[in-house]
This record gives structure tokens, C-alpha cells and sequence, in this order.
């Protein structure tokens, strides 16, 4: 099952490796990979998505409590959640799906952010599988040349999750 | 103060008083340090309070490290130099790692505005060791390095103990600054966590469920690893057992957490375990087991494993292990020594004491019928014997470190051990090369033990230049190697599951001399023993020796370690040899017989 864990994380020299070489050489899988500081400095937080039995999830979560950095995680799968995708993606339109291609960003609730012809610019935040849809969508209508996706990030409704923890 | 004097004060304030190390040029203020403090420090003897141990090689130091702080559970201190000096030390803490050792490793790094240009000496320790050691700290806010070097030493020996890395830059050795002499990075993630553990008592609706499982029980086991000796709970573990008259097996690295001479001491079990030990685990209905891991050599197919324990349970003070190979049904994550408190207080109140003398009665009929054994008509000289007649002189009470293979095998076979932290031993990461640097370490920790390294020909080389480092210290170490003539262990495989081809194992054909190459390092007492009859007379008199004693015993080259429990395979496959009874014959028809090929 596919599963998103959100980490918060020491921002300390090697920290990122650590969670990334835990992944690696435990052979779990990472779909995803996006990472960024938080309002505190000293922490930042990580978002991945794994796909795993039970057992490997849940192995995954006891590991990563292991790590001296990680100051807490939670994995968003396992309650209500929000969950976005940013899309960045630039196509050639011809001359003729002009239109259509307008028509379908506005429809989708993307943003224009280059109109050119040769390197139109669309940048579009929703889940996944809309994201998936989305992306099909414009490859029919216009040829696409480069597709840029920051992974999913998520949060947990109603009260924070994973918050830090006093020193 | 500089950077390197505090670095000096800490390990001082931490109670350090051996640091095992190689210098060299990014370590060198951290040295000069060392020196100038012991020149300040001596005692009223004239003693250093922090001696420097230097080996041959910095995996020697690592390993040193390793066996002194398993030999007393303190933590053990390594300070190498950058690059090449960090990069040797990589082997022994991956070994701490695996096997739950205490050591922080401290090493010179280029200096800051170097890092990352391929400088001399230069390599990526903090990305090495990140996915090898417990934690690795990069030094590079001079105001945070007091803190850090304390924060490692912390991590080292809290929770789940293991190695730490510090990687010292050389600017930061030299900077100037004001010591604190107190102080902690924060690290809230791991504390909370490890509070959290502390706080978990094990309350009195536990005690009663666990108790309520013993009670349903007529043939309880407690299955116990290397946890309880990292504990130190082995004392309350015995009062626990005795108290309620459950047998117990260890595992390789909890060995000496029940006195083997005990009767309700079944030894190790596992893929070398005793068969005695393996068949009560084949009978046991309540498996009980306390800081074990179910690792692979234990418990190769979980499902398998233990087939008739109606119930498990699981004392561990790590979670990630709860439930990792093999389900529980009743765990507990906590302080072991607290948790078996609690369980003896609740029992004395409320728990009657079960009657379990049917299944003492089979596990003594069990330890008879197929106690160890082997051939002990050859003309040929057999290394049980050898241990045997070594185990005459020790009482179960000396430190015995070994390399890895089947002289380590034959060491856990037939040494008596009637307490915990004598047993050092390479156990999930079997590192050939072990056993001379760990006795060393041991030997300065406890200077008034008998320590003896049980070694192998080829585990020996591995870290051969440690001879020397055990005369340059006039330690009284007993090296003795079993000598047969190659890499046993992997030629005991290549006979049972590559129908003999001895690919690059046999090593009959080398040249060298053990007993002089012993005498070149300064060993006054080397010996060669050869023949049968001289082992009891030249064995008291290697165990006898004042001072550092080596002797190299030339073995059957062709004797198997049994039981084995072929990899991947079942307890009721194992092969017991043609000298110890087998329960039953081997289940599985691919299973070759091992005995007919030796």
C-alpha cells in the first residue's frame, strides 16, 4: 500500500543522507522525496511516499524513530489528510489546439505562467492522480518537453501532527 | 582553552581512562593535547589518567575500543586521524553497530574551508559513517564542540547503545575559546523517545497477563540475547529464572547472561547451539525471549521457529525489534533490570509457582543424551579437546575473545561462562580479526583478568600486527590459535554445499611460522603443540604463564563444528555429526549429510 510519511527533521550536516541511506540500504522503496525548513530553522520537514506491506510500513516507521535526528514523524496515510502536488509543465502548442489547451488549463484550475508558444508554461497544485489526469490531458492536445513534479506533501486535518517536541 | 584541550577535558569529565588510538596529521592538536594533559595529570605512581593505546592498525583501536567496553559496559574511545584513519575504523563500528557496542570514534577532518576539495587525507566520514554508525556528528561551529563530543557519548550509551562518530576538523581543534564544562546539543527527537521507554513501567495488568501465559504453560524457555547482557540485567534475569524454574538458552552474544554450569542452563542455541538447546526450543510451548533479535542464524524461517511455543513473548528495549521477524503476543519495551523487578515483586504477591518438574526432567535427559561431543578417539588433535582442557584452568571465569569461524564456534560450544561481559565475540558482523584487538581492549579494561584470545590461523592474520601491541604493553594476553590450516569455517560450507571445491580457502600450503613470528613481536612464551598426549601439560602451562603467552595448536584440519542447522533451514534438519546423537534424521533429502563428507 502506498503510504506518506511526513518527517520532521534536525536540520543538521547529513541528516538528509541518513533518512535517504535508511531507505537504501533497508531496501525500501521511495517514490517520493520533498524536503524544505520549517518556521524554525533548526528543523525541516520531509515528505515521502513508499509503497509497502504492513509489515515493511511498519518496520519503516520504527526505523526511522531510530534515526538521532528525526524528531518525530507521522504517516499521514493512517488519518484524514490534505494531500498536494505541485506541477510545473511546459509544452509546444500548435497553432490550432491553441484554444483548446486554454480552455482545458482554466477548466483544471492551472496557472499560466509563460504563454509563449514554444515554451508554454502551466504550473497546476492538486492531488496525484488529478496531476496524473491532468498531465494526459495536455499530451494529447500539445507536445510536452519537460514535466517537473515536487512529490506529494501532506498534512494531517484538525490538530498538527508531528509538531517539535521541546528540547 | 583550544578546541583539542576541550576535546581532552571532556573525555576526562566522561571518566575516559584509555583512549585507543593512531595519530596522524589532522589529529595531531587533539594529541599534542592528550600529552600536555597527561604531563599535567600524572598520579602520585606517575601514571597517565588518559594513556594512549596505540595498535598497528586503526581497525586494531576500533576493535580494542570495542572489547574494552564490552568487557566492562563502559564506553569505549577511538581517536584516529582523517581520511585513511577514519576509513580503518569503518569495520569496527559497523561491528559496535550491529552488535550494540558503546564506542565514540573521534577523527581528524581537513580543516573546514578543505572539506569537499579532495584535500590530502581527505574523505566523506560523515556520509560513511552515516549509514554504518548509531550517529556521526560533523564538528563545525566551534561553539558547539564541548557539547557534541558530551551528546556523543550520551548516544553511545543510552538506549539501544552503539558507536558514534565525531569528525573533527582541524580548525576546529585549533580555535580558541572559553569551555563551559557543561552543556548538551539538543537532540529532543532521540530523548523523548528514550524517555519514553524509561517511563514505560511494566504495570501490574501486564505482570498478570504475562504470568497468566506461564501459568498455561508447561514448558516454558527464555530465549536470551545480547539485550541483557547490555543491560546488565542478567542477575535479575537468574532470579527470575530460578524463581520460577525456566530453563534458559542464550544466543552468541548473550552467552553469560546464565551461568553454563547451571543445570537449567541449556547453552547456546541456533544454527551451532547445542542440540540439546535446540530441541527444547523444537519442544518449548512458551518461548520467553529477552534482548534477542530472532536473527537469521537463530531462527532462519521464523514460521518455523519454536513450532510448538503456543505462546511468544518479547522483552526488548528497542521497538523496532518488537514484532521485526517473529510476532509476539505479549511484549514489552523498557528498562530489563526494572521490568524483571516488577515481574518478581507482582509474582511474590499474586503468582503461584508452577510445577515444571516434568519438563526439567526431559531438558536433563535431554542434556545428557545429546550434550556436545566429538571425536575424542582421534589420534589427531581435536580442538574441543583443547578447549576442554583450557576451560580446566579458567573456571568459567576468565574473558575469552575470538575471531570468527569454527574456532569461535567450538570456543561458544565448550567454555563454561558463569557471568556476563567474558564473551567477546564478532556476532552479527562475524569479523575475522576480532579477537586479538577486543582482548586487548578487555585486558586494559579489567587488568587483573585472565583474558585469553581463542583464535583462528587465518582470523589471526587478519589483525596479526596486535602481537605486538600485546608485548609493546606487557599485557598478560593467552593468544592461542587453533591452527587448521585454512579458512575452517568456509571449507566446512564448501565440503557440505559446493561438494568440496576448497575455492581459495585451504591455506596448507603458506609459509609462515606462528611461534616465530610471535617471538619476533616479544612473546617470551610461543609454543607449537602437536601432539595429543602433550595438551593437558602444555595447555597448564600456556594458561599459567606470567605474561603475555602464545600458543599455536595444530588441530584435525578436517573437524566440522556440530550441531549445524543448515542456512534456511529448519531446527528439526539440523545435522549432528557422527558423535553426538540425533533425534531424528534429516527431513529434507537435498540436505546433504555432512559427516560422510568430513
Amino acid at each position: 500500500m502506498r503510504h506518506i510519511i511526513s518527517v520532521l527533521l534536525q536540520n543538521e550536516a547529513g541528516a538528509l543522507t541518513r533518512v535517504a541511506s535508511l531507505f537504501s540500504t533497508r531496501g525500501y522503496n521511495i517514490d517520493s522525496l520533498s524536503v524544505a525548513p520549517t518556521e524554525d530553522p533548526a528543523f525541516s520537514r520531509l515528505t515521502l511516499v513508499t509503497i509497502g506491506s504492513d509489515a515493511v510500513i511498519d518496520q519503516i516507521n520504527k526505523q526511522l524513530l531510530k534515526l538521532i535526528d528525526v524528531v518525530s514523524m507521522a504517516d499521514m496515510t493512517q488519518g484524514d489528510h490534505i494531500e498536494r502536488e505541485l506541477l510545473l509543465l511546459k509544452l509546444k502548442v500548435p497553432e490550432a489546439a491553441w484554444d483548446r489547451v486554454n480552455d482545458t488549463v482554466r477548466r483544471e484550475g492551472a496557472r499560466v505562467l509563460d504563454d509563449s508558444r514554444a515554451a508554454y508554461t502551466v504550473e497546476l497544485t492538486s492531488t496525484g492522480g488529478r496531476i496524473d489526469a491532468f498531465v494526459e490531458k495536455m499530451s494529447n492536445l500539445a507536445a510536452i518537453t519537460s514535466v517537473v513534479r515536487s512529490g506529494p506533501m501532506a498534512l494531517a486535518r484538525g490538530a498538527p501532527a508531528a509538531a517539535p517536541v521541546p528540547a | 582553552m583550544s578546541g583539542a584541550e576541550m576535546i581532552v577535558q571532556v573525555l576526562a569529565d566522561e571518566g575516559v581512562d584509555t583512549i585507543f588510538g593512531y595519530s596522524g596529521g589532522a589529529i595531531l592538536p587533539t594529541y599534542d593535547a592528550v600529552f600536555r594533559y597527561n604531563d599535567e595529570h600524572r598520579d602520585a605512581a606517575g601514571r597517565e589518567p588518559l594513556p594512549i593505546i596505540v595498535p598497528a592498525n586503526e581497525q586494531g583501536a576500533g576493535f580494542m575500543a570495542a572489547g574494552y567496553a564490552r568487557a566492562s559496559g563502559r564506553v569505549g574511545v577511538v581517536l584516529v586521524t582523517s581520511g585513511p584513519g577514519a576509513t580503518n575504523t569503518v569495520t569496527p563500528v559497523r561491528d559496535c553497530m550491529a552488535d550494540s557496542t558503546p564506542i565514540v570514534v573521534l577523527c581528524g577532518q581537513v580543516a573546514t574551508n578543505m572539506i569537499g576539495t579532495d584535500a590530502f587525507q581527505e574523505a566523506p566520514v560523515s556520509a560513511i559513517m552515516g549509514s554504518v554508525a548509531k550517529h556521526v556528528f560533523l564538528v563545525t561551529d566551534p561553539y558547539k564542540l564541548e557539547s557534541t563530543i558530551r551528546t556523543a557519548f550520551e548516544i553511545a550509551r543510552t538506549g539501544r547503545p552503539g558507536p558514534v562518530v565525531v569528525d573533527l576538523p582541524k580548525d576546529i581543534q585549533n580555535w580558541i575559546g572559553e569551555f563551559q564544562g557543561t552543556g548538551l546539543l539538543p537532540v529532543p527527537g532521540y530523548r523523548q523517545r528514550n524517555e519514553a521507554v524509561q517511563q514505560n513501567l511494566l504495570t501490574a495488568a501486564r505482570c498478570k497477563a504475562f504470568f497468566a501465559l506461564l501459568g498455561e504453560s508447561k514448558r516454558p524457555l527464555i530465549y536470551a540475547g545480547g539485550g541483557v547482557v547490555n543491560a546488565n540485567a542478567s542477575a535479575v534475569l537468574r532470579r527470575f529464572a530460578d524463581r520460577y524454574g525456566i530453563p534458559v538458552t542464550t544466543t552468541l552474544m548473550g552467552i553469560g547472561a546464565a551461568d553454563t554450569t547451571q543445570p537449567l542452563s541449556l547453552r547456546m542455541l541456533g544454527m551451532h547451539g547445542a542440540a540439546f538447546a535446540n530441541y527444547a526450543v523444537e519442544d518449548c510451548d512458551f518461548l520467553i525471549a529477552v534482548g534477542a533479535r530472532f536473527d537469521d542464524r537463530v531462527a532462519a524461517i521464523p514460521d518455523k521457529f519454536a513450532p510448538r511455543a503456543k505462546r511468544v513473548a518479547h522483552f526488548d528495549v528497542d521497538p523496532a525489534e518488537i514484532g521485526k521477524v517473529k510476532k509476539a503476543d505479549w511484549h514489552h519495551v523498557g528498562v530489563m533490570i526494572r521490568d524483571f523487578d516488577a515481574l518478581l515483586a507482582w509474582g511474590e504477591r499474586h503468582a503461584r509457582v508452577p510445577d515444571f518438574q516434568e519438563w526439567h526432567a526431559e531438558l536433563a535427559q535431554l542434556k545428557k543424551t545429546y550434550a556436545n561431543n566429538y571425536d575424542r578417539a582421534s589420534e589427531l588433535i581435536q580442538p574441543n579437546y583443547v578447549i576442554e582442557e583450557m576451560n580446566r584452568h579458567t573456571g568459567g571465569r576468565a574473558i575469552i575473545a575470538t575471531g570468527v569461524g569454527q574456532h569461535q564456534m567450538w570456543a561458544a560450544q565448550y567454555c563454561d561462562f558463569r557471568e556476563p561481559r567474558l564473551w567477546l565475540t564478532s556476532g552479527s558482523m562475524g569479523t575475522m580479526g576480532f579477537g586479538l584487538p577486543a582482548a586487548i581492549g578487555a585486558q586494559f579494561a579489567n587488568p587483573d583478568r585472565l583474558v585469553i584470545d581463542v583464535d583462528g590461523d587465518a582470523s589471526l592474520r587478519m589483525n596479526l600486527g596486535e602481537l605486538e601491541t600485546v608485548t609493546t604493553y606487557d599485557l598478560p594476553i593467552k593468544v592461542l590459535v587453533l591452527n587448521n590450516f585454512g579458512d575452517g569455517m568456509v571449507k566446512q560450507w564448501q565440503k557440505l554445499f559446493y561438494k568440496g571445491r576448497l575455492s581459495a580457502s585451504d591455506k596448507s600450503l603458506r609459509r609462515k611460522d606462528f611461534v616465530k613470528a610471535a617471538q619476533a613481536d616479544g612473546f617470551r612464551y610461543a609454543e607449537r603443540l602437536e601432539k595429543k598426549s602433550d595438551v593437558p601439560r602444555v595447555v597448564r602451562e600456556f594458561i599459567g604463564f606470567k605474561g603475555p603467552a602464545f600458543l599455536e595448536v595444530i588441530i584435525d584440519p578436517d573437524a566440522g563444528v556440530y550441531p549445524m542447522i543448515g542456512p534456511g533451514m529448519a531446527y528439526d534438519q539440523m545435522i549432528t555429526g557422527d558423535f553426538i546423537p540425533s533425534r531424528s534424521k534429516p527431513t529434507d533429502g537435498s540436505t546433504p549429510s555432512g559427516s560422510s563428507m568430513f
